[in-house]
């Protein structure tokens, strides 16, 4: 073979906003040398190891830890007898905390799983072999396994939650056509390739934590109220993310342990969540339940949508998975009611996922529009394109950008949708049956603040510094372009600095708003640098522009010049040198700006500022359509996606190529839930039976075809600075129905409940 | 005290003496006692592929196999991939090329995969490379541009 | 895992006699001992490494039939030419097996003894009752999650299935295991759970596998193994068929047929009856259909895996039927095409 160096990326139209520029940090990462949150060489480290429950529910009466103690390397055990000194932190939203005591090994067991001990040691392996040796005794209690439980229920209702207009039921009655489903959605797991784990160190009363994170300032603010420390007394380092996928947005309780064992020790610990772990030290996405009925006028006008979802809880916190997210806003329709209930079951507390809410909500309505068509004898191409909503029919605003019509005609030209054979079990290919299905997706724009620093050295280098995080989304590479771009510096000349607690605030890295947010903070910040530059280079002494009267000047390529031919020129280092810096440092935010130092700080740690889709003028939402082909073998119910086509409105694209490969990942892991996905527990106990990558099925590279991806978005510049929307999570949407709904094309077979394993269609 | 026996582990063409208890994997050796924490630990079980490196030429997972029986034999990571000169192997041009990663931390594992795939002569078809690649999990679903990473490393090693 | 003491086995011998003492491991590929370890099911206080022994993975293909030393590594013998001529099931039992770097790791004696997938038995801290592990202390398994059980072979004290491919194969073509003590059947090398589930194989202590032979036979050179699964790669069988045929002379009569099914019982399973209802008849699909439906004979559901029952016939008959029309081209119209 030979060896080369990487091409560099075609034109130098890629290092703009909207260029297609490989990763600047992938050399790192192909060479081993992007460094990960347990890879942080830390002298006198020592390793804990947690025990967790293996009941569903009860209290701990006894924990034996004399073997443990005995077994050599071992430093320290912890049980819910020992007080780690901690208070309970506040929420997302900043909601100050309950002034009460935090116990992240409690003596009350809520679920299976749960961490109730840990064994500190000079070796991880010793700490693995002592934890085994502890012994702990419970009063157990009855436990509610899941949502199919007997016990669980019917639950909570979230009257919050509840969605109206028009009388729904009432149109229901009068509509001709009316059609009928339950659907439901398993309990599903992020599985980011890396594990969750800490190394916390303390210097003083400062807190070191290298942590995967996808919110630097939010997990450094709740760490600090555990410990009744100011927010920047603790620092999270998390320059590289293995995968986050909304479950690495706040501090667990495994993350108190480290760091309180680090605390009592007086050493660094590192604690690694094994991967059984990772099932049930934070929560997945919770199991879905829903009834969705649909009444329609012969020729396919919608009626009225009823939906009725649940979704399992823990018994500690009510957390919704909105299956009524989706539903109000995909199409027209004057009469619409939505409830949503939680149904407390001993379960850690589910988590945020990939597309939480329109997901499942997605997989219900998506597949009772595909139901309602072959229960009209219409294509379900134009069932949709029919009842578009002119309109958010909601909130009753006009959209900002919506171009589904355009992703649904788009996809489906690029997919070949004319060529379908409408009749089920119609579509053959050799020995399998082959079927063709469309699932529609919307994620909401969400806005926030962010801060940026822009940093020009004096080596004509140009810094872009923020407390953001790259967890494969790209922030590296967008946030390089942004500056590159507003700056006029070629990008090959920036550096991108993120994840680190201590850098500039911004946005959480989950509900697709960062890209947006973080683009505007930085090309506000180096716009501000420009002029500055700018400013000072008009001044400078000795600075060629000085006696030319001009007011101002470009800057193409990192050279400073008049607006004019012959013109003379001044590189950032000139400049630099003439001013006698050895820096420039010019930060700004896209806060309000009326607000005090204190409270600006303040803004990084909570959610407070955040913005829905709705709360301007207009209603904000990325879209998706895709188009999938399976094929499945009759005699053996097995699925396999053969093709896939997608096309998305996300407004403009900051790097396109980064942003079809986050669209990719997110139809695969939709492929995933489709037809792999579930976390099966027992029901005795509430254990996680399938707790390992050999036994939870996610897709791997021969489960996977060729992926088609289509943008069909224009720049929605009130969605954000740039004219981007998200991006990560709507990928996901609408892919599992889009897959059953090809199962039904080819089999005849509708399922209902995911996964689609072989045993439902035999 | 566990008992430690002393290793000698030919890493990438350099001798590494390590002090590690019989039961540390070559995985841990490599991460935790031989400082290179390129090759990741995704699952500890066998069932991820992140820690994939090559042993006397072939691609393994270290996290199943002890550093002890690793001994004698001749180990190579991600960090041994490029030469010495620093330049990078064909296998990681054509990931940064065809964007074969997000998050990059199934990646070492990918690329030392890919590289014994083609060397196997398993990169025969898409197809082929799919079915060759799957002991390498990725949950940020890079799988269309790993096969055509591994397509382009492979017909330049063809030609 | 515990900690334990490890050292090189210098010959086999060496290897046997330290084997035959209490908390001995032989440690060969690892993935499966340190995965049990890793999980607690082992706890070996000595490790004896025998990966390094030599002489001891050779694959030689003569007109007789095959041997492969204990040694050989999976992938080794899948790739090997000799051995995809001689029984073509066997090169794919291991293709469809695990993934590339398992495959590179696992010899073929370790695979044979590979341990049951069983969720239960691999939990040892939630569910202590569990007769493979703790004979006696009762099966968690019965009344849980039983989707990847088994529905053959099971007893009350145990269900697991064992979850092999390669063993799977060996046993449609009558592999011989060979040890250094004696040669056994693959059949009989295999113990069903009954009242012993911890009992796997007639293994003795100390006993060491050194190779398997698989006698050369027209079935086995006209052979197909057959794998179904939820994912199309790296993953265990849902069910599978290891199968060979040989026409009589006209092309439509069965001469000798050898059918034995995987991921459904607790030892691979030969499936006599199936090759006992088509043997000597012509092959039609209604004699298909009957046979095949022999395939669970037997069988009972646990609930969760009673969908094996469905299943497997339907993988017996697609794996003879393919066979059949590869062998004879002409019963295509009458079987349908394969896949």
């Amino acid at each position: 073979m030979t060896i080369m160096e990487p091409r560099k990326h075609g034109s130098s139209a890629d290092g703009v906003v909207g260029g297609r520029l490989s990763r600047i940090e992938g050399q790192l990462k192909v060479t081993g040398a992007a460094t990960y949150a347990l890879e942080y060489p830390t002298e006198g480290l020592a390793h804990a190891v947690l025990v967790q429950s293996t009941v569903a529910a009860g209290r701990v009466v006894k924990v034996d830890t004399a073997s443990a103690l005995s077994s050599p390397g071992v430093l320290m055990v912890l049980t819910p007898e020992d007080d780690l000194g901690l208070r309970v932190s506040g929420d997302w939203g900043g909601n100050p905390p309950e002034d009460l005591p935090y116990h992240p090994l409690p003596r009350e067991v809520q679920f299976n799983g749960q961490s109730i001990a840990a064994v500190v040691a000079e070796t991880r392996e010793q700490a693995a072999e002592a934890a085994r040796l502890v012994s702990v005794t419970y009063e157990e209690q009855p436990g509610v396994a899941d949502l199919d439980d007997p016990k669980a229920g019917e639950g909570k209702l979230l009257a919050h939650l509840s969605v109206a207009w028009g009388d729904a039921e009432a149109a229901l009655v009068a509509a001709p056509v009316r059609i009928e489903a339950d659907y439901r959605t398993p309990r599903e797991y992020h599985c980011a390739m890396e594990p969750h784990g800490l190394t916390a160190k303390w210097e003083d009363d400062q807190l070191i934590i290298w942590e995967p994170s996808q919110w630097s300032h939010g997990m450094a603010r709740m760490y600090a109220e555990w410990f009744s420390l100011p927010s920047e007394n603790v620092r999270i380092i998390s320059p590289f993310i293995g995968g986050g996928f909304g479950s690495k947005g706040q501090p667990l309780a495994f993350g108190a342990v480290a760091a309180a064992a680090a605390r009592k020790l007086g050493r660094p610990v590192r604690l690694a969540v094994t991967r059984p772990q990772n099932f049930t030290s934070y929560g997945g996405r919770a199991a879905t339940r829903q009834t969705i009925k649909l009444g329609a006028t012969p020729d396919g006008i919608l009626q009225a949508i009823i939906h009725r979802g649940a979704n399992e809880t823990s018994v500690y916190a009510d957390v919704p998975e909105q299956t009524g997210a989706a539903t109000p806003i995909l199409y027209k329709v004057e009469n619409f009611s939505s409830e949503s209930r939680v149904v407390p079951v001993n379960t850690v507390s589910p988590g945020a996922l990939r597309g939480p809410g329109k997901n499942p909500s997605a997989f219900g309505i998506e597949c009772a529009m595909e139901e309602l068509a072959y229960a009209l004898n219409m294509d379900p191409l134009e069932l949709r394109l029919k009842n578009y909503a002119d309109h958010d029919y909601q909130s009753g605003k006009p959209w900002s950008t919506r171009q589904l019509r355009e992703a649904l005609t788009q996809g489906a030209e690029a997919f070949g949708w004319s060529k379908r054979n409408p009749a089920p079990r119609s579509m053959r290919k050799g020995r399998k049956l082959l079927g063709w299905g469309i699932g529609c997706g919307t994620f909401p724009v969400i806005q926030a603040p962010s801060e940026a620093m822009i940093r020009i050295l004096s080596n004509g280098r140009v810094e872009v510094v923020s407390g953001s995080i790259d967890m494969g989304q790209g922030t590296y590479t967008i946030l390089a372009q942004t500056a590159s771009e507003a700056l006029g510096v070629p990008v090959d000349q920036v550096d991108v600095v993120l994840g680190d607690s201590r850098l500039p605030g911004a946005a959480i890295a989950g509900g697709s708003m960062l890209a947006g947010s973080i683009t505007g903070a930085v090309h506000k910040a180096a716009l501000a640098a420009r002029d500055e530059l700018i400013g000072l280079a008009l001044g400078a002494s000795g600075s060629p522009f000085r006696d030319t009267g001009a007011n101002t000047l470009t800057i193409q390529d990192g050279r400073l010049s008049l607006p004019r031919e012959d013109s003379p020129t001044m590189n950032l280092p000139e400049l630099l040198a003439s001013l006698g810096r050895d820096h420039i440092e010019i930060r700004r935010n896209t806060l309000p700006e009326d607000l005090s130092l204190q409270d600006q700080q303040k803004s990084w740690g909570n959610m407070s500022r955040v913005q829905g889709p709705t709360m301007g003028d207009y209603s904000m939402h990325s879209w998706c359509a895709h188009f999938a082909e399976v094929e499945v073998d009759e005699d053996f119910g097995t699925v396999r996606v053969s093709r896939m086509v997608s096309a998305f409105d996300c407004g403009r694209l900051y790097n396109p190529r980064l942003v079809e490969s986050q669209w990719r990942g997110g139809i695969i892991m939709g492929i995933g839930q489709a037809l792999l996905e579930e976390g099966v527990v027992d029901p005795r106990n509430g254990r996680t039976m399938n707790s390992n990558l050999g036994d939870y099925l996610v897709p791997t590279n021969a489960d996977i075809p060729d992926i088609e991806v289509i943008s069909v978005g224009i720049p929605d510049l009130r969605a954000s600075a740039l004219g981007g929307k998200g991006v990560g999570e709507v990928g996901i949407v609408g892919v599992a129905p889009a897959i059953a709904n090809a199962v039904f094309h080819a089999t005849g077979k509708r399922v209902r409940d995911l996964p689609i394993t072989l045993e439902k269609l035999i | 005290m566990t008992r430690t026996i002393t290793l000698s582990l030919d890493i990438n063409d350099r001798r590494y003496d390590v002090d590690v208890e019989p039961r540390v994997t070559l995985l841990d050796a490599l991460r935790e006692h031989a400082g290179l924490t390129g090759t990741k630990k995704g699952c500890d079980q066998g069932q991820c592929g992140a820690c994939t490196c090559h042993v006397d030429g072939k691609r393994v997972l270290s996290c199943l196999m002890l550093a002890a029986q690793a001994e004698g034999r001749k180990i190579t990571t991600i960090e041994g991939l490029a030469t010495g000169g620093g330049d990078l192997h064909p296998v990681q041009v054509a990931f940064m090329e065809n964007d074969a990663f997000q998050c990059g931390y199934c990646t070492p594992g990918q690329i030392m995969s890919a590289v014994a795939c083609i060397r196997e002569g398993h990169a025969g078809s898409d197809e082929e490379i799919r079915e060759y690649m799957s002991g390498n999990l990725c949950r940020c679903g890079a799988y269309n541009n790993i096969v055509a990473a591994v397509r382009q490393a492979a017909e330049m090693a063809d030609a | 895992m515990l900690d334990f003491s490890y050292s090189r086995a210098g010959s086999l011998a060496e290897a046997g006699t330290l084997a035959a003492g209490e908390g001995v491991r032989i440690l060969a590929g690892g993935t499966t001992l340190l995965d049990l370890a890793k999980c607690g099911v082992e706890m070996p206080e000595t490790v004896i490494d025998i990966l390094s022994l030599e002489g001891l993975d050779g694959i030689s293909v003569e007109a007789t039939g095959a041997r492969i030393g204990a040694l050989a590594k999976m992938s080794a013998v899948a790739d090997h030419a000799g051995i995809s001529a001689h029984c073509p099931a066997i090169s794919q039992s291991l293709t469809l097996a695990a993934s590339a770097q398992l495959r590179n790791m696992a010899t073929i004696g370790g695979n044979l003894l590979q341990r049951t997938r069983c969720p239960y038995f691999r939990d040892p801290v939630s569910f202590p009752n569990c007769n493979k592990r703790n004979p006696g202390s009762g099966c968690a398994a019965i009344g849980g999650v039983t989707r990847n059980h088994a529905v053959l072979g099971t007893s009350e004290q145990c269900i697991a299935t064992y979850h092999g491919d390669l063993a799977v194969a060996l046993t449609a073509f009558d592999a011989v295991v060979e040890t250094d003590r004696r040669t056994i059947p693959i059949d009989a090398f295999f113990l069903l759970p009954q009242d012993r589930p911890d009992r796997e194989t007639v293994l003795e202590r100390g006993e060491m596998i050194t190779g398997i032979s698989i006698p050369a036979s027209a079935a086995a050179k006209n052979s197909l193994y057959l794998k179904v699964r939820d994912r199309q790669s790296y993953e265990f069988a849902a069910a599978s068929a290891a199968v060979g045929l040989e026409f009589e002379a006209d092309g439509r009569t069965l001469k000798d047929v050898r059918v034995a099914v995987g991921g459904v019982a607790t030892k691979p399973w030969r499936a006599k009856g199936v090759e006992e209802a088509l043997l000597g008849k012509p092959l039609t699909t209604a004699a298909l259909a009957e046979a095949a439906r022999l395939s669970v004979d037997g069988a009972m559901s646990h609930g969760g895996n009673h969908y094996k029952i469905d299943l497997l016939p339907r993988v017996v008959a697609r794996a003879i039927e393919t066979v059949a029309v590869t062998l004879a081209p002409q019963l295509a119209a009458e079987l349908g095409e394969p896949a």
